[in-house]
């Protein structure tokens, strides 16, 4: 494969002594995903050192072509243009200064080493060797690489056509695919509504919905208005044993719960339950604003330079507060996936614009709900469905194209490191592995793929195909992995410890309440937050007047929380579902983990400790040991050889 | 909650020889956990000289055992010397208990040693009963105690002579245990075994035979009762060996001082020469923490996890990591493992002796030095050869295994857990490398249970001497009154086979037969040739980390850049940093070299031994025993793909390893296996039910009422 996107380094690359021995993966960089965000650095020495001493650092052995072309202009897809700067001299007095490079600095000295640092944790250092390239060369490679940078924001999105994307997962472009998972979930009183297919009741939210059967779509309509963006409840998921999972925006604030089309609005939380259980979501979750500042607390200490001793280590960490995100993240999502579980109800997850911790909660707690997300396909599905099409504004909250800092925020960062702290304490229960969510983690900054690029399927629909007579270059998905990564790597996305099908989630419950008794408006409200239960008397209580937004509903929570004497943990027995496929993850202090392999990639010291821990991860990781790596990759044949060497050796 | 008139049946109750029931108390109730609810199971409490025991009115049927069972010491024993604290609730208050008591109290909480807490409600029990056990176990497990009335004492005298014990362990109580060592390690040219002290002439503190340099005169040994003379421990490949020494106490007469001084400056000089390498001496004292500082960080360190309630838990759960920071002790382990990559760096990269001086030569010494010998040395990774290790450097180097545990109760200021702290160290070289060792996390944490049963002598004594003079029984009657004590080596005394299983790592390769010319590898000069250009680069500033929003931090940084790049003219640091990089720049080799990472995110807590006893920390399915079990599954099958395979070609088949069968008949296992037991009672995931109760149908609220939960249900 040609190397389009980035530069490829090799055997020879100066990045050989930062690349661990257990990440396999060539170094290959995008220069927009990685410095996108990312600086440059120049470093340069005066007076220039010896020659002999820094040849084993050069970056381009005999066996690559040397020049500007590897780096950069291959890199480029056609119709960027190189920005044409000014360049003026920075002042230069100590002996050795490193300097910031954009694309509007100039280089007056002949940098001796590059530095990259990338978005993705990782950090990539180049060392010139002045005896041996042109000072030309040098130079144009680093001016290269910046503008690179700054040009990547220019180049996104122009791109050629490729193969078709991988043809399990499913893209909910397409009211087929809403209808075959439809089918997989057998929710038998939901269908797909195509009420949005020209996107005139909502622009954010996808072309199709899954809606009550029983609603007609006239009815629906008159929902819409009661929510903030129209974003109305839909179905996410429908457990087999009867409950249901609905997200939805925050109410309207215009909403009038005197209106006649508040009986809509009821049923479609109630969805035929005699229940509804409104979750909260941002009671207990981080804002979008916090998970950036932590995230970038985050990065600062794991890069290599974070000058925290090894002592104060823990409480730095503790003190980026993103693994108590990632703790009050799992924690919630536990706790509505077992509220699912234990009966039939409709549970609906409102955030006030349904578009950032609702696509995390509900995406987490059918990892955790249901087995079939935890393959690859499955869980590639999920993030199409509550993701990419629910509209999670991913242009925005990567901020991709720089244009915009505020609204930066890795929710999505987040949600997979969430699923990676699943992955480490369940790790037989996934299909997938530590690597490919870095890879999906790194996928993420890569500007040439649909998937991340826009902040909507509206947009994504507009912008990435002209009109349907365009049949020019558009956009794939990121789940084309073959793109980027060898057959050899993508073999270490699969799990070999993989325990597939372990019993089934379909367990018939009794208790399902009769479809429709709820749709005469007959049903109760539950308000979940803070991990506490309230009945709720009426849909809108700050309208009702008598009871405040913030105080309402601590009254009884206080007394539940007291009370709490059995859970899906204590007895098993007393849960109408035995929990087979349920995943429920352990929240507490010790067992929340900083996801080492893909935060300190950057610290050449921490890299390679990347030896794993427990048998567990040894299944997962790529460590190049012979006899475990061969476990994970081996078909089963050559399992046998290396059997034999293992009986042999013992 | 209390039902039934208590059955009298004796039949759960087993004693062990010389073990003699001291007092009873019955409807005694084992809460299940701290949370205002009466839920527990009822039965018997009883004290033993060895143990305090619950014996519950229903017991388990068999198929409800727990697999990995420990033969000594049930689910619901706890050894006498095993008892951390023991507290008293009066009114919801806690006390802690000891000596005489006037009031008792109507609730005893136990902490163990082992991080088990017990919960036990005498409020149904006869006052006279609660008085006798009460009384009872405060007195036998918190008073001081006389060496000769140790368990082990009864034990080795009642029990059976064992005749047959299969011991592949080196116990290196024999002159050819050392002699074989010194020739495994190739420092037979240059180092002598010595029998000096057979009759203890030279020094009670050690053993009856050690190994010193040859060029020591044997007057110069005899001179200071030990102290002072270098005590090979080991030698590397390349020649350079570890000794230890015990230091001349400080505070002397001017002219003993002098003498001292002489002396040492005498023994300097005779293995300061060829044929010996460089010498370079590390006083531990001074550049390790104290005995007292161990002691203090373990004391809070343990706290975070003997939980009471799960209140407790969730409040220190909020800021766990600077509370484990603030706990110093995993800084203690971070310290002792650089300090052990120190001497490795000396031994392997810059071929010189390295001589470690303590005080009695008997704590940090053994810790570092069987650090040193762990990494360094792919025999001390198998499971035997860790044994032998223990032996040589740890109960024939005289560790105070007593007085550091405090088994006797005599005297808290010795206690210290230095032993612990080693099991600690070593484990995080298990967890970074787990190829690397025969043994698995299961194994060290067996070991540092056994720490606290006295039916083993080797962690009950002192030293040798102490042993050999508590060897013969009451009569003086020669030989044949002589006490046969078990070792903890012996793991059939505590395990079956099949459990046994689990302290074997599976996974582990042993190391290739190799020709003893193959053997001695060129590895140190090809490691400096390979670190040359890197030292360019590991002079160089560090890289540091640049947002362009903020000028004011970028000059931040490249200040501390350049005041880096001073300060690392520093070359002992330089030295260190540089093995240290360019040995994890470098495929591991399991059966060489193997270097701890000693970062921030590098040293973890030792999940198994610490957090096995809590349910919060439990998962359900999870873990890693559900990959291994996975794993092994695939092995099995491979092993019987094999097995046709040879079949075919009529080759014969070496025996298969057995795997683990009481892996695969547990549907659900949780990741606390093998030692989880409380799995039932955990409240996670944090759900209030009781808004749903109106709409509970009856039958169900009932039944759920009625529940009682009994602890051998599990698994």
């Amino acid at each position: 494969m040609a190397p389009w996107w980035g530069c490829v380094c090799r055997k020879t690359c100066p990045c050989r002594r930062l690349q661990g021995r257990s990440w396999s993966e060539p170094c290959a960089l995008s220069l927009g995903f990685l410095i996108t965000r990312g600086i440059l650095i120049g470093r340069y020495q005066l007076p220039p050192p010896t020659p002999g001493a820094i040849s084993m650092e050069l970056p381009w052995g005999p066996s690559l072509p040397w020049g500007p072309s590897l780096m950069l202009i291959v890199a480029w897809p056609p119709g960027s243009k190189p920005h044409s700067s000014t360049w003026f001299s920075p002042a230069v007095n100590s002996f050795t200064k490193a300097k910031v490079l954009t694309a509007s600095s100039t280089l007056k000295f002949i940098p001796e080493e590059l530095v990259l640092y990338c978005r993705d944790f990782r950090v990539l250092r180049f060392r010139f060797c002045n005896s041996g390239a042109p000072f030309a060369a040098v130079f144009q490679v680093t001016l290269a690489i910046v503008q690179a940078q700054e040009s990547s924001s220019a180049s996104a999105g122009t791109w050629y056509d490729t193969g078709s994307s991988s043809p399990s997962t499913l893209l909910f472009e397409r009211p087929c695919d809403w209808e075959k998972e439809l089918r997989r979930l057998g929710a038998a009183g939901w269908r797909v509504s195509p009420v949005n297919e020209r996107f005139d009741m909502a622009t954010s939210l996808p072309k199709y919905l899954w809606v009550p059967s029983r609603l007609l779509d006239n009815e629906l309509k008159r929902a819409f208005g009661h929510f903030n963006a129209r974003r109305i409840p839909r179905l996410c998921w429908h457990h087999p044993g009867g409950s249901d999972l609905l997200r939805a925006a925050g109410f309207h604030a215009d909403s009038d719960p005197e209106k006649e089309d508040v009986r809509s609005v009821e049923a479609l939380m109630l969805a035929g339950h005699a229940q509804c259980v409104i979750v909260e979501t941002t009671a207990d979750l981080p804002s979008p604003a916090e998970i950036q500042l932590s995230y970038l607390k985050l990065r600062a200490l794991c890069l290599p330079d974070s000058s925290v001793a090894d002592e104060k280590w823990l409480s730095a960490l503790e003190g980026t507060r993103w693994l108590e995100h990632v703790r009050a993240c799992v924690r919630k999502a536990c706790e509505v996936a077992a509220l699912l579980a234990e009966r039939s109800c409709s549970i609906m997850l409102q955030e006030s614009d349904d578009r950032d911790l609702n696509c995390l909660l509900a995406s987490l707690i059918q990892v955790l709900s249901d087995p079939h997300t935890r393959t690859q396909s499955g869980f590639q599905s999920l993030l199409q469905k509550e993701w990419v099409v629910a509209g999670h504004p991913f242009l925005q909250r990567l901020n991709l194209l720089r244009d915009n800092d505020r609204e930066e925020s890795p929710v999505f960062l987040l949600f997979l490191d969430c699923v990676w702290q699943l992955l480490q304490q369940f790790s037989a229960s996934f299909e997938f592995t530590e690597t490919y969510l870095i890879a999906l983690h790194d996928s993420s900054y890569i500007p040439f793929f649909s998937t991340f690029l826009f902040n909507c399927q509206w947009e994504r629909d507009r912008r990435n195909r002209v009109s349907p007579a365009w049949s020019g270059p558009y956009l794939p998905t990121i789940w084309d992995w073959a793109l980027r990564y060898t057959a050899q790597q993508r073999a270490q996305f699969r799990n070999p410890a993989y325990a597939r099908g372990s019993g089934s989630t379909t367990v018939p419950n009794g208790k399902s309440a009769p479809l429709g008794a709820a749709l005469s408006g007959s049903g109760t409200m539950y308000l979940f937050a803070k991990g506490a239960l309230s009945p709720q008397t009426h849909l809108f209580p700050w309208k009702n007047g008598s009871l405040s937004k913030k105080g309402w509903w601590r009254a009884q929570s206080s007394e539940s929380l007291s009370e709490q004497d059995r859970s899906l943990r204590s007895s098993p027995s007393g849960c109408p579902l035995q929990p087979e496929g349920l995943l429920l993850p352990a929240s507490v202090g010790p067992l929340i983990r900083l996801w080492r392999r893909c935060y300190l990639r950057g610290s050449q010291e921490v890299q390679v400790t990347l030896a794993p821990g427990t048998l567990a991860d040894r299944a997962q990781s790529q460590s190049p040991r012979p006899a475990l790596s061969l476990v994970k990759t081996l078909p089963a044949p050559m399992l046998d050889v290396l059997a034999r060497v293992w009986m042999v050796g013992s | 909650i209390h039902k039934k008139e208590p059955i009298e049946k004796e039949v759960n109750l087993h004693l062990l020889p010389g073990e003699l029931l001291l007092c009873e108390a019955n409807t005694v109730l084992k809460c299940v956990q701290e949370d205002g609810s009466n839920r527990g199971a009822c039965g018997k409490l009883i004290c033993t000289n060895f143990k305090i025991a619950f014996l519950g009115d229903e017991s388990a049927s068999d198929d409800n055992e727990p697999e990995f069972k420990n033969k000594i010491i049930g689910e619901n024993d706890i050894t006498l010397h095993c008892i951390d604290h023991i507290y008293g609730v009066y009114d919801e208050k806690k006390k802690s208990l000891s000596g005489q008591l006037k009031k008792y109290p109507e609730k005893l909480i136990i902490y163990c040693k082992d991080l088990r807490v017990f919960h036990f409600c005498l409020r149904y029990t006869k006052e006279e009963e609660v008085k006798r056990i009460v009384s009872g176990i405060v007195h036998h497990s918190q008073t001081p105690k006389l060496l000769k009335r140790l368990f082990l004492f009864s034990y080795a005298a009642a029990a059976p002579a064992n005749t047959d014990i299969q011991n592949q362990t080196v116990m290196f109580d024999a002159i050819k245990d050392w002699r074989e060592e010194l020739e495994r390690t190739k420092g037979n040219m240059k180092y002598k075994v010595l029998s000096t002290n057979e009759a203890y002439k030279v020094s009670e503190k050690l053993p009856l035979y050690f190994v010193v340099p040859m060029s020591l005169s044997e007057e110069s040994i005899l001179q200071h009762q030990g102290r002072g003379i270098p005590i090979w421990c080991w030698s590397c490949h390349n020649g350079a060996s570890l000794l230890k020494m015990s230091a001349f106490p400080k505070e002397q007469e001017d002219n003993t001082s002098q003498m001292h001084k002489i002396f040492l400056d005498g023994v300097y000089k005779t293995i300061n020469k060829p044929p010996y390498e460089v010498l370079k001496t590390d006083d531990l004292s001074s550049s390790l923490p104290s005995l007292q500082d161990i002691q203090a960080a373990y004391i809070r360190f343990k706290q975070l996890f003997l939980i009471d309630n799960s209140t407790d838990f969730w409040d220190t759960d909020v800021k766990w990591f600077s509370l484990l920071e603030s706990t110093n002790w995993l800084e203690i382990v971070r310290r002792c493992l650089k300090k052990a990559i120190e001497v490795a760096e000396y031994l392997e990269g810059q071929n010189t002796n390295v001589l470690l001086v303590e005080e009695n030569a008997s704590d940090l010494c053994c810790v570092i030095s069987s650090l040193v010998q762990v990494m360094m040395d792919s025999h001390y990774r198998t499971k035997f050869g860790f044994q032998s290790l223990i032996q040589k450097e740890w109960v024939m180097g005289g560790h105070c295994f007593l007085d550091r545990c405090n088994h006797l109760r005599q005297n808290d200021k010795e206690e210290a857990p230095v032993f612990l702290l080693f099991l600690d160290c070593v484990w995080q070289l298990v967890q970074q490398y787990p190829p690397a060792f025969e043994f698995t996390e299961t194994y060290l944490t067996v070991l540092s249970d056994s720490l606290y049963i006295p039916i083993f002598s080797t962690f009950f004594f002192n030293s040798q001497h102490q042993k050999d003079t508590n060897m013969s029984g009451e009569g003086h009657s020669a030989q044949s009154s002589r006490f046969r004590f078990l070792t903890v080596w012996d793991w059939s005394v505590q395990f079956e086979s099949k459990a046994q299983v689990l302290l074997n790592n599976p996974l582990y390769v042993e190391k290739p037969k190799l020709d003893k010319s193959q053997r001695k590898t060129t590895r140190f000069k090809h490691q400096r040739q390979l670190s040359l250009p890197l030292t360019q680069t590991k002079s160089s500033p560090k890289r540091g980390f640049f947002r362009e929003e903020t000028d004011h931090f970028i000059k931040n940084i490249l200040g501390k850049r350049i005041s880096k790049l001073i300060n690392s003219s520093d070359e002992l640091h330089n030295n260190f940093t540089e093995f240290y990089d360019t040995w994890h720049c470098k495929p591991v080799d399991f059966h060489g070299l193997l270097l701890p990472h000693i970062d921030g995110p590098g040293i973890k807590v030792w999940a198994q031994r610490y957090l096995r006893w809590i349910p919060e920390a439990q998962l359900l399915g999870g873990g890693t025993v559900a990959t291994a079990t996975k794993i092994l599954d695939m092995i099995e099958e491979v092993q019987s793909l094999q097995k046709k395979m040879d079949e075919k070609h009529s080759l014969t088949v070496p025996q298969g390893r057995e795997a683990l069968p009481m892996l695969r008949n547990s549907a659900r296992l949780s990741s606390l296996f093998p030692f989880a037991l409380l799995q039932r009672h955990s409240l996670k995931p944090v759900l209030p039910t009781s808004t749903w109760k109106d709409l509970e149908d009856e039958d169900d609220l009932a039944k759920r009422d009625d529940e009682f939960v009994d602890l051998s249900e599990v698994i």
